[in-house]
């Protein structure tokens, strides 16, 4: 699903186009946010028993030209499917859209999404709708994005537009013709801490995993860094020895790398390392002195009555005062840059 | 509360993997104003298990009202908003006819280095688990910290001895004595671990991980290597983020921070100072005024006239108020958590940054 799948178009989507507006030959571009796939996967585990596939609305932004398109949220559609007949609830559909419009004004509506790879009759009639003037997608295309989620199989996402198509004018409601586009799972900056924390339980029996500490997370990507470090050294080595095989274009990549290391006077290096070391164990050294400072307040604070009313809170005041002294000045010299100072109060 | 012993306390807090990418994507969406939102999903066993979230619609500001503190009060007050109680309802009971737990266990908000134990997220907790059930918590994930590496969301719940002096509403030293409340008692942290559903589990095992362990054919020439649209990600997990070596900026803000922090204390110690010099002075002319009286008095039973009322004194001076220590308390409580943040933080990258230097200056 990572992977890029390469499409080539040899004729233009064929996807509906405003009338008298020039019809654009760029192909669709669809990316999809983690957050709507795993919405989707949730709604699948949720379904009712007796349904196989379950359907829900795709929310998202799309470019001004609409060529790009980028699903950020869904929400599940309830959704009844029989041989004969399926029936989709318009108004909770309606409703909910209103609804996701108060909180994210921006996400509109871009399509709809199925939890089977199927396409069926079904699926043409709730393409239709969708796409339909009015409350739908249209003069976009309306995506159509189908997750499998057969047990035991690879999911498997695939992203349709669809183009009208009908022998007959009876038919032309249930019927379209679904066009593959390409699309792409993509993650920003800030997902990536929470999807690291998420695939670290992808190996485990569990499937859960505790919130780690900073240092913890530390360790492992050092601990990675290292064994990569040591796989190729390995390998370079194989490579001197003339056990393995040598490959330029990777002797040239391994060079380019190695030559991004900077090169610096070991005076300079000792130098800023002592002073950034001494920034950091001072501001830790003051903060815990204000933290201290503080709960000694606290307890003279709530201490105060027993001795009488009149000195002890005026000293817990002179007190905390202090603490609030040495702490600004600390705080103060750091962001002045104040080395000296610094340098003193360490 | 006082009957929580009858059924077993909430122990631990599980959140599905759903909720944490929503969380952070409304979170990001926002910064670096505030995202609120409501959380459902079901108890078991004294572990609440967060299974869905949705966020409230955003707060309008009146664009005449350009001032940015009141804005961001109306973001961080949004889950006490009337509006947002009835859009929460509303959309729990559509989420129900998905078979979503609709169940409403809490609420979570977005904040910025640590900087979230304020009067507003108090008062957020104390209304969830006053108005609508015991049991709930407030999530609270951290965007500039997860920038930095890891992940930092946490679960936090009022502690009952909090929730009882918050009930009444008295903040007096005298309370605070009697209760022994101490800031660290005002928040409970609870343990929060993630949880993947199998289908999770399917397609987490489809994106970019380790890189292949077998041999690979070997690319023909460099740009080739550049270019491979199968050259593998970097992995998701572990994060190299987390080898980032900047100090600075995260220095600087925490000072900054605990320098508001600081100055905030400061405030409230002089209004209590004050508080206390304006109670000495009046103590010292009811003093005054008591003595006269007595005076007086001994001069009429020398006299054999009718005695004054000695109690007046009630009716004729009053006595200051004594200021809330609550925002000292929480105060308080802010400041120990920005010093931890900065432990934690000065643990790792003293270790990074001796880590450069050997690699700088290798051989000492």
């Amino acid at each position: 699903m990572s992977e890029r799948d390469s499409f080539l178009h040899l004729a233009r989507p064929l996807g509906p186009a405003p009338m008298g507006a020039q019809p654009s030959t760029a192909p669709l571009n669809v990316v999809i946010q983690p957050q709507a796939i795993f919405s989707i996967l949730d709604h699948s585990l949720r379904r009712p028993v007796d349904q196989e596939r379950v359907i829900g609305t795709l929310l998202g932004t799309r470019s001004e030209d609409g060529t790009e398109i980028e699903i950020r949220n869904c929400y599940a559609v309830p959704h009844t499917e029989t041989a004969e007949q399926v029936e989709v609830d318009m108004d909770y559909q309606k409703s909910m859209l209103a609804l996701h419009h108060r909180a994210n004004p921006r996400e509109v509506l871009v399509g709809w999404y199925a939890t089977s790879s199927e396409l069926n009759t079904f699926s043409a009639l709730i393409q239709n709708f969708y796409g339909q003037q009015g409350d739908g997608t249209w003069p976009f295309p309306a995506v159509h994005l189908t997750v499998s989620t057969a047990p035991g199989k690879e999911i498997e996402s695939r992203t349709y537009i669809s183009a009208p198509i009908g022998v007959t004018a009876e038919r032309a409601a249930d019927s379209c013709l679904f066009i593959p586009v390409p699309h792409e799972l993509k993650y920003g900056e800030a997902d990536k801490s929470g999807l690291e924390l998420i695939s670290s339980a992808k190996d485990r029996e569990d499937r859960t995993q505790a919130v780690y500490t900073d240092l913890e997370s530390l360790e492992r990507a050092i601990q990675h860094v290292l064994d990569m470090l040591e796989r190729v050294s390995t390998y370079v080595n194989n490579v001197l020895d003339e056990e393995a095989t040598p490959s330029s274009a990777l002797g040239q990549f391994l060079m380019n790398a190695l030559s991004l290391a900077p090169k610096v006077d070991p005076a300079d290096v000792e130098r800023d390392f002592n002073a950034h070391i001494q920034d950091v164990l001072v501001v830790s050294y003051l903060a815990n002195t204000i933290r201290t400072q503080i709960d000694l307040s606290n307890r003279l604070a709530t201490a105060a009555l027993t001795l009488g009313t009149g000195d002890a809170p005026a000293g817990d005041a002179g007190n905390t005062r202090d603490g609030e002294n040495k702490g600004g000045r600390g705080g103060r010299g750091d962001r002045n840059k104040g080395r000296q100072q610094r340098a003193q109060e360490a | 509360m006082a009957d929580a012993p009858k059924e077993t306390p909430l122990k631990a807090v599980q959140v599905e993997a759903l909720v944490v990418m929503k969380i952070i994507k409304t979170s990001a969406q926002t910064f670096p104003s505030i995202a609120t939102g409501t959380i459902v999903g079901m108890e078991v066993n004294g572990v609440l298990q967060i299974t869905n979230s949705f966020p409230f619609p955003a707060v309008d500001v009146p664009s005449t009202d350009g001032h940015q503190d009141s804005a961001s009060n109306a973001a961080a007050a949004a889950p006490r908003n009337k509006a947002n109680i009835t859009y929460q309802n509303e959309m729990i009971k559509f989420l129900r006819e998905v078979n979503v737990d609709a169940n409403n266990v809490g609420w979570y908000m977005s904040t910025s280095m640590g900087n979230f134990i304020n009067a507003n997220t108090i008062e957020n907790q104390f209304f969830y688990q006053k108005e609508m059930n015991e049991r709930t918590i407030a999530l609270v994930h951290d965007v500039s910290r997860s920038a930095q590496g890891s992940l930092s969301l946490r679960a936090f719940r009022l502690s009952p001895a909090f929730m009882t002096a918050y009930k009444e509403g008295k903040f007096t030293t005298e309370n605070l004595q009697k209760s022994g409340l101490r800031y660290h008692d005002i928040l409970i942290e609870l343990p929060v671990t993630i949880h993947n559903s199998h289908l999770v589990t399917s397609l987490l095992h489809q994106l970019p991980s380790d890189a292949p362990k077998e041999e690979l054919a070997f690319p023909p020439n460099l740009a080739a290597l550049q270019q491979d649209p199968n050259t593998p990600q970097p992995p998701l997990y572990p994060n190299f983020d987390s080898l980032d070596l900047s100090i600075d900026p995260f220095l600087e803000k925490t000072c900054d921070l605990l320098l508001e922090s600081i100055e905030n204390h400061h405030t409230e110690l002089n209004n209590h100072q004050y508080y206390q010099r304006s109670l000495g002075r009046e103590q010292a002319k009811i003093t005054a005024w008591q003595q006269k009286r007595k005076a007086e008095n001994a001069a009429r039973a020398a006299a054999k006239q009718p005695l004054l009322p000695e109690d007046e004194w009630q009716r004729l001076f009053k006595l200051p108020q004594e200021p809330s220590r609550l925002e000292v308390l929480l105060n308080s409580r802010q400041v120990e958590q920005y010093a931890r943040q900065v432990d934690g933080f000065t643990a790792g990258v003293s270790s990074k940054m001796f880590a450069v230097k050997s690699n700088l200056l290798p051989g000492e």
